[in-house]
């Protein structure tokens, strides 16, 4: 099958799948850096006991996590507009990205708080600790260790939905691959480098997790 | 000291306190014991308010515990609490674990709680220990940590939820002397344990509770050798043949 390979037009259009990784690269920093904070404050509303931020939080992350994230992109593409606020593909692709991870953390971040055994709070409760004091020396600590491993398994999800931008016409990896195609009419070609640049995203952001995985998790109590 | 008036609690449908009125003064030493579910760790619980309260009142140092305007971190810093599984901090080395509150509640510099620290472990016998994280301490020198950490807040009273229940046998004696020594120093203590050997040997009094009701108090030679209620003495019975 590889005989019939034409690699030589790949490295004819590399120039064009590095700039499209590039944009990749650059569009999932900026969105996760992004859905972290997102995923931080729904978080954190999500466990307060303040019913106006709580409520509208479930209500935000039941609704992402329970539609696909290319109507959410074509919602946002299409919806905004008709709402009088035009933004460029690109930022419109990271906003939906943003709010998409964004809900997903927030639930990892709750997860991984809720893991903290219920007597460590008490002990931090029966010495007069406040609630930021114990949040911050106690449980988001041990949080912490396990809520990376997940986290770094959820960019490695972002970095791949990004692929879904080249359906509102964002430059970026796959729409590389689909420029290609159009112009050659050579897609195996075009998507087999693709699918190559994704998977080595894949393997840093994986070699990443399991050094994360290795340095963080805290020892054992008992 | 410690005055609870008419306490009741519900867990749901299940009366966990019945009707409690107890009386603790200072520097006793009261040891309460009971038949599992009989509501004597969730007494104690309801002390430093872990648990709310339905009914009643609970008064320390002439505070009212359950009342919505008590400053709850200032109560909780004079009562210090020692849990069955200990709960050490495991992200912190013991040194750690003991100057947390200290240093975070109570305000004091970090060299000085350093100092406040290497007393209570030295207090409990480990100094070498304090750079240990707990997960590299046996049970019996976690619950010793323990027990530094909350005398590290100076409190009056301690409180002590089944403090050797969860070691092996041959821990149990390390934890029980430290506790001795606390109790001949005059501090306030409420002990829920099935140690007969603790209780005879420094309690003021035993209490015995089943079915989240006071039963029976007594000096602890009267209670154990001439229990006045039935259902004491069938307890009684049953910890001493095992």
């Amino acid at each position: 099958m590889l005989d019939n390979f034409n690699f030589r037009i790949i490295f004819e259009y590399l120039p064009l799948f590095l700039n499209g990784l590039k944009f990749t690269f650059l569009i999932s920093l900026v969105a996760l850096f992004l859905a972290l904070i997102t995923g931080i404050i729904a978080c954190a509303c999500r466990i307060s006991s303040i019913k106006v931020l709580k409520y509208p939080v479930i209500a935000y992350i039941e609704i992402i996590r329970s539609t696909p994230l290319l109507v959410q992109i074509y919602f946002l593409y299409f919806g905004l507009p008709t709402l009088g606020i035009r933004v460029p593909e690109i930022q419109t692709g990271i906003i939906a990205l943003m709010l998409n991870s964004g809900a997903y953390i927030a639930e990892i971040i709750r997860a991984g708080i809720n893991s903290v055994d219920q007597g460590q709070i008490e002990a931090g409760l029966s010495s007069g600790l406040n609630y930021v004091q114990r949040m911050r020396f106690i449980i988001l600590p041990q949080a912490l260790g396990v809520t990376v491993p997940p986290l770094l398994g959820q960019a490695i999800v972002l970095v791949k939905d990004t692929s879904l931008l080249s359906l509102i016409s964002v430059v970026e990896l796959t729409r590389s691959g689909q420029t290609m195609t159009s112009e050659r009419f050579m897609p195996s070609e075009a998507f087999l480098t693709v699918a190559f640049f994704y998977m080595c995203i894949y393997f840093c952001l994986k070699a990443l997790a399991d050094w994360s995985q290795r340095k963080l998790i805290f020892r054992e109590a008992y | 000291m410690i005055e609870f008036k008419g306490v009741n609690k519900w867990f749901d449908k299940l009366h966990v306190l019945n009707q409690i009125n107890l009386m603790i003064p200072k520097g006793e030493v009261l040891v309460i014991c009971g038949p599992s579910g009989s509501g004597k760790s969730t007494l104690i619980r309801c002390i430093n308010k872990l648990e709310p309260i339905q009914k009643g009142e609970i008064i320390v140092n002439e505070m009212s515990v359950h009342k919505p305007t008590t400053n709850l971190t200032k109560l909780r810093a004079e009562i210090g609490f020692i849990f069955q599984q200990f709960h050490l901090y495991p992200h912190m080395t013991a040194l750690q674990n003991i100057m947390l509150a200290p240093v975070n509640v109570k305000k004091i510099t970090k060299v000085e709680a350093e100092k406040i620290a290497r007393q209570k472990l030295e207090r409990v016998g480990l100094s070498e220990k304090a750079d240990s994280y707990p997960a590299q301490l046996s049970g019996g020198q976690q619950q010793r940590v323990a027990i530094a950490r909350g005398l590290a807040m100076s409190p009056e009273i301690m409180l002590f939820d089944e403090p050797t229940s969860a070691l092996d046998p041959e821990m149990i004696g390390e934890v029980l002397d430290v506790m001795v020594s606390l109790a001949l120093e005059g501090i306030t203590m409420c002990v829920v344990t099935h140690e007969m050997g603790f209780a005879k040997k420094v309690a003021d009094r035993v209490l015995f509770m089943d079915e989240g009701k006071i039963i029976e108090t007594g000096k602890p030679t009267d209670f154990f050798d001439n229990p006045k209620t039935e259902r004491a003495a069938d307890f009684i019975s049953k910890i001493l043949t095992h």
